[in-house]
């Protein structure tokens, strides 16, 4: 009987090296350890051997059993994993091909830069108001120290609705609203739509937006002016941004400045950007005219404050080097795919 | 403003580059817009002398001239007949450059070298302005005083530098000449000369002089006049034109040239008029209704009230500060000239010019202001030149009106509270020298610094302004860069309102859409292209009075328009299928013309253009946005750009505030759209100031959901949604109802549909048993039947 199993063992293994699919295989094992297989036959004869022998023979079936269990269960594994890879290989594709389905859209470059804008002063506690852009002679001129006639009612073509609502020119009109509101300690940006009668061009358009800053407290000196605005320029045009203040005039501020910032094309050695000069024109600011704070009840020998005013559209075709405005409203995909 | 830099130097003894001088005045607020070269590209042209011309061998027209040119003698070859031997030319140099952009070359002309071009007027691009001659056919014959090898440049009074200022609207007193080489002056640590203002008064007996007098004080504060006789009218001289010039006015005679170059040079516009015109007195008085006028130009101007004239006893002879009446004027039989100085009112300048339609360099420089001491200054600067120029003799005659001459303003100070604006400490020493340099006086009192101001310092009023004169001479590079150390903390970010537009913008663009921006004003006809009906309420729009053309004349009241503009932009460069979101205002008036301010509303609009697009995909973007904001339902809409089968109007609380669906086809017609196109827009005012309710956990299911499905057939009338809701309603076991298939066709009757649905049942209490699972669906089934009539398919 030993004899018998070891050759139905070797044999098994034999053929086992041949079977090349799962049918196979299973016929083989019907065959071999099934219900009528051959060493399912020497198990059921084992009952003719006598008693004493049957303990010794009935081990060395099953060892021979499990044996031939195990190999059966690797050579199924084995041809599983060869038809597996086989069928993955069949489902293999090209991967090279464009990824397809619809694509997430995107903000416009104008609001991409307002919310970075937003990201840097909010964190610093400036709260953002939003304030009418259909406004009123007295919030837009007057009351920021323009009165009828002041010559920088010139600087600035208005669109008028009548001889008292027109279309803000500046956000500064946003700055009276806020401070009739709030008292100080006030920080806050004002961002939005603003309007002058400009033909339209590369570099002009009669819609376009501004980001207002106001900070008014007691004690806020121009060095305080210059903090933020360099670090504005730092964050917004890099590290090595160098700014440099000019005097300029606007009626609501006094001293009015001018702020350049050091070109960030070519760091400042001149180039076609910044016309040659290293630096270019970002914003105006200034601390508050007094007048304009007393025209919001505020005493000004009580507090001072600063106020700037950055042309959004200005510093958004500078980020990206944007050639022309008129795209900005313009609206081509071609042009609107390109920021996100 | 131009500032030719030899007339500066006239009154500024300083020795800088053009571009030195720029950088400098850019540091105290002054940008100089352009540095103008007269003599741009003109190279290597010398005054030559013609000593010989002997006919040219072999070509009949051309002579050969042997001209001295300075350095050398050398032979030049001309077809010019206009020349003689010993005549003074331009002579074009080997390898010289023309204005006209010509480079001038040695070469051969018929077997004879030219080493060089004798030029025209023409060729040096001048007229007889520049000089005398320079407009005759043929060549330039120069004055023989000219110096042999002599820069052209330099003959023609085209070697200087003109920067081009930009000077900001407070500093009125440095348009001129004069003006601004007081501020640079300062800079450079020196005192600015002032301008001759000497002159030889005859004794005028047996004449008299209108006298004037002035209604409205405040409009003309003060007016003087002084006569003239004998007046010789001829050329002005050359150094004047020159100047003139370089400030791109176009001298005329001596005497319209004086008054300009007086303007130029110190600010202050001065009329001349010949006397012969004026009857009787001189009155500055207020025009009647109507009054008419002949203006210099030769127009005729409709004055009225509001407007401020000179006038004699008959007539208006001029619109104060702005034009001179046509016959008022300088001709050459003019004897005697009234020579007016005046300081009229900057607004009433301005005013009148702006509703005349009417500028001159006049009433340009008089609505930036003309200062008290101006009138004085230029007025005798003006005679000073009448005298120099012998353009007449200059009486003891005046005349003179106005109100009381402004007080000094006194602004008291001190370098502490100066410099509690700098937040950097300034000595009081350095404040009082740069205060002084810019004549300031400045008298200390212990830490008080008492300081007047100059009267043609209109633009300073207190001690602000004082601040910025120190820190524009001292530097701003020497601030340092402070944090708002010593500000209050505060709360910064975004409002509700701000941050719901933002979260929608994010929805949007996971839609897949793109944002726009447009403009918010637009053409009126769009509310025609989009078929909104006469008396529709959108068609209250606010009118620009000024608007730049009637493509954006009117504020906008709908967004789809622009919209469809964007859409057609897109469609006609190919852009391919597309999603696009705008988020902008509409301004909405209560009442036209505007009383008060509209309110200004928050829409969003969206476009789907593509083969793939449908309402419905249009639909889940619109109850995206929507979700969590507000409750609403959706009706058939009556938006009259949408079509009307496949469209949806958003009503929440009775109102209607949005429409969805398919643009009507007539309105894509109009916008030359030819594929479909679906829109929306949503008026989000009312609910994006809120906040959204805030979330609250509800536990994960613990019993099995149960799926059924069930078809029914119903008449076409009825809308899914209403089926929908009865299901709902009709068992509180449904947890949700879909649509999954809707048919017609054979096997249904005509006229009804076959809808199925696939309902979800369960139950928070337990798993459900089939005996329950059929109660539900018999008892959905029987309430669509009772209603609808619904048939089990």
């Amino acid at each position: 009987m030993e004899e018998k199993l070891k050759e139905i063992v070797e044999r098994t293994f034999c053929k086992l090296e041949s079977v090349i699919d799962n049918k196979e295989l299973a016929a083989l094992k019907v065959e071999i350890l099934g219900k009528n297989g051959e060493l399912t036959g020497i198990l059921r004869n084992l009952k003719d051997l006598p008693a004493d022998k049957r303990p010794m023979a009935g081990k060395l079936v099953n060892d021979a059993r499990t044996r031939l269990e195990e190999a059966f269960d690797k050579k199924f594994k084995k041809l599983y994993e060869e038809e597996l890879s086989k069928k993955l290989d069949e489902e293999k594709i090209d991967i090279t091909i464009e990824g397809k389905d619809r694509k997430k859209g995107g903000l416009h470059p104008l609001t991409i830069v307002k919310n970075s804008v937003i990201d840097f002063f909010s964190s610093l506690g400036f709260m953002v108001v939003d304030s009418p852009e259909i406004e009123t002679d007295y919030y837009n001129f007057k009351a920021l120290n323009t009165p009828d006639n002041h010559p920088a009612r010139d600087m600035q073509d208005t669109f008028y609705i009548t001889s008292n609502i027109l279309l803000r020119t500046q956000t500064s009109a946003g700055q009276i609203r806020t401070m009739e509101k709030i008292k100080p300690p006030i920080k806050m940006i004002n961002i939005g739509r603003v309007f002058r009668a400009d033909d339209v061009d590369a570099t002009h358009s009669p819609v376009f937006h501004q980001i207002e800053g106001l900070v008014v407290d007691n004690h806020i000196t121009m060095c305080d002016l210059k903090g933020i605005l360099d670090r504005f320029a730092r964050f917004f045009f890099g590290e090595n941004t160098k700014t440099r203040f000019r005097p300029s005039y606007f009626p609501f501020t006094e001293p009015s400045v001018e702020v350049d910032a050091s070109c960030p094309y070519c760091g400042g050695k001149g180039c076609r950007v910044c016309k040659g000069t290293g630096w270019i024109e970002i914003l105006g600011a200034g601390m508050v005219n007094r007048n304009v704070l007393k025209n919001c009840d505020i005493n000004p020998d009580e507090y001072t404050g600063f106020a700037f005013g950055i042309g959004l559209d200005r510093i958004t075709v500078i980020r990206y080097g944007i050639n022309d405005m008129r795209l900005e409203f313009e609206n081509d995909l071609r042009f609107l795919k390109q920021f996100n | 403003m131009k500032l030719p830099l030899g007339w500066l130097k006239e009154f500024v003894n300083i020795d800088v580059t053009p571009r030195e001088l720029s950088e400098k005045l850019l540091g105290i607020g002054f940008e100089v817009e352009e540095i103008i070269y007269t003599g741009e590209n003109i190279e290597n042209v010398v005054v030559g002398k013609i000593i010989d011309i002997k006919k040219h061998f072999s070509a009949d027209k051309l002579q050969v001239c042997t001209v001295d040119v300075g350095k050398e003698i050398t032979t030049i070859v001309t077809a010019a007949t206009n020349i003689k031997t010993g005549d003074k030319v331009p002579v074009a140099l080997n390898d010289s450059l023309l204005p006209t952009g010509k480079r001038i070359v040695s070469s051969d002309l018929r077997g004879v070298m030219s080493y060089g071009m004798f030029c025209s007027g023409a060729e040096l691009m001048i007229d007889d302005n520049v000089i005398e001659g320079a407009e005759v056919n043929g060549i330039l014959i120069l004055p023989p005083d000219a110096e042999v090898g002599a820069d052209i440049k330099d003959v023609l009074g085209l070697n200087e530098y003109v920067l081009d200022i930009s000077v900001t609207a407070n500093r009125a007193d440095c348009q001129s000449v004069y003006g601004m080489s007081r501020e640079i002056a300062a800079l450079y640590g020196k005192k600015a000369k002032k301008p001759s203002l000497t002159y030889k008064v005859y004794e005028s007996e047996g004449l008299t002089i209108p006298s004037a007098k002035v209604e409205d004080k405040s409009a003309c504060s003060l007016y003087t006049g002084r006569l003239i006789t004998d007046i010789k009218i001829e050329k002005s001289p050359k150094w004047m034109r020159d100047r003139l010039r370089q400030v791109g006015i176009r001298p005329i005679n001596n005497i319209v040239d004086i008054t300009n170059y007086v303007l130029m040079e110190v600010g202050q516009p001065l009329h001349a008029f010949d006397l012969r015109l004026i009857e009787g007195q001189i009155n500055v008085r207020h025009a009647f209704e109507d009054e008419k006028i002949v203006a210099l130009d030769g127009k005729e101007y409709k004055l009225n009230p509001n407007m401020l004239v000179i006038a004699d006893d008959k007539k208006a002879v001029a619109i104060a500060g702005v034009m001179g009446g046509e016959y008022s004027g300088i001709n050459d039989e003019t004897k005697s000239v009234f020579l007016e100085a005046a300081r009229f009112a900057k607004e009433s300048v301005r005013g009148t010019s702006r509703a005349l339609g009417l500028r001159s360099d006049s009433s340009a420089r008089y609505e930036k202001g003309v200062d008290w001491t101006s009138v004085e200054m230029g007025r005798e600067r003006a005679l000073s030149l009448f005298y120099k120029l012998k353009a007449g003799k200059i009486t003891s005659l005046k005349t003179e009106d106005g109100a009381e001459a402004p007080k000094v303003k006194v602004i008291e100070t001190s370098a502490r509270k100066i410099n509690d604006l700098f937040g950097i400490e300034v000595k009081q020493s350095v404040m009082v020298k740069i205060l002084k340099s810019l004549e300031f006086g400045v008298e200390l009192r212990g830490d008080k610094m008492i300081c007047s101001v100059p009267l043609f310092r209109e633009d300073v009023d207190n001690y602000t302004d004082l601040a910025e004169e120190v820190i524009r001479f001292y530097g701003y590079d020497y601030l340092s860069s402070d944090l708002i150390k010593d500000a209050h903390p505060t709360k910064g970010g975004l409002t509700i309102r701000q941050k719901n537009l933002d979260a929608i913008r994010a929805t949007m663009t996971s839609f897949g859409a793109y944002e726009c921006y447009t403009y918010s004003f637009i053409n009126y006809k769009q509310y025609d292209k989009l078929r909104y009906g006469e008396y529709a309420p959108e068609r209250n729009v606010i009118r620009l009075l000024n608007p730049l053309s009637e493509e954006f004349a009117v504020m906008r009241t709908q967004l789809v328009g622009s919209m469809l503009n964007v859409v057609n932009i897109n469609l006609s460069r190919k852009n391919g299928d597309f999603r696009l979101f705008e988020l902008s205002k509409i301004y909405l008036p209560e009442k036209l013309p505007l009383e008060k301010l509209p309110d200004e509303h928050d829409v969003l609009c969206i476009a789907y253009c593509g083969k793939d697009e449908n309402f419905y995909k249009l639909k889940a973007a619109v109850s995206e946005v929507l979700e969590g904001y507000v409750a609403y339902s959706v009706q058939r809409t009556v938006a009259p750009y949408l079509h009307p089968g496949i469209g949806a109007d958003i009503v929440c609380d009775g109102k209607i505030i949005g429409s969805f669906g398919k643009v009507h086809p007539v309105v894509a017609d109009a916008y030359g759209i030819h594929c479909d196109v679906y829109v929306a827009q949503i008026d989000l005012s009312g609910f994006i100031e809120k906040s959204k309710s805030i979330v609250k956990f509800k536990p994960l299911p613990k019993f099995p959901i149960v799926d059924r499905d069930l078809a029914v057939i119903v008449d076409d009338k009825y809308a899914v949604g209403e089926l929908i809701d009865c299901i709902k309603n009709s068992c509180e076991l449904c947890e949700s109802v879909e649509l999954f298939d809707v048919y017609k066709g054979e096997q249904i009757e005509s006229g009804h549909k076959s809808l199925a649905f696939s309902i979800k049942l369960r139950s928070d209490e337990k798993t459900l048993v089939d005996t329950q699972i059929q109660e539900c669906m018999s008892s959905i089934m029987q309430a669509l039947s009772d209603k609808f009539g619904a048939k089990l398919r």
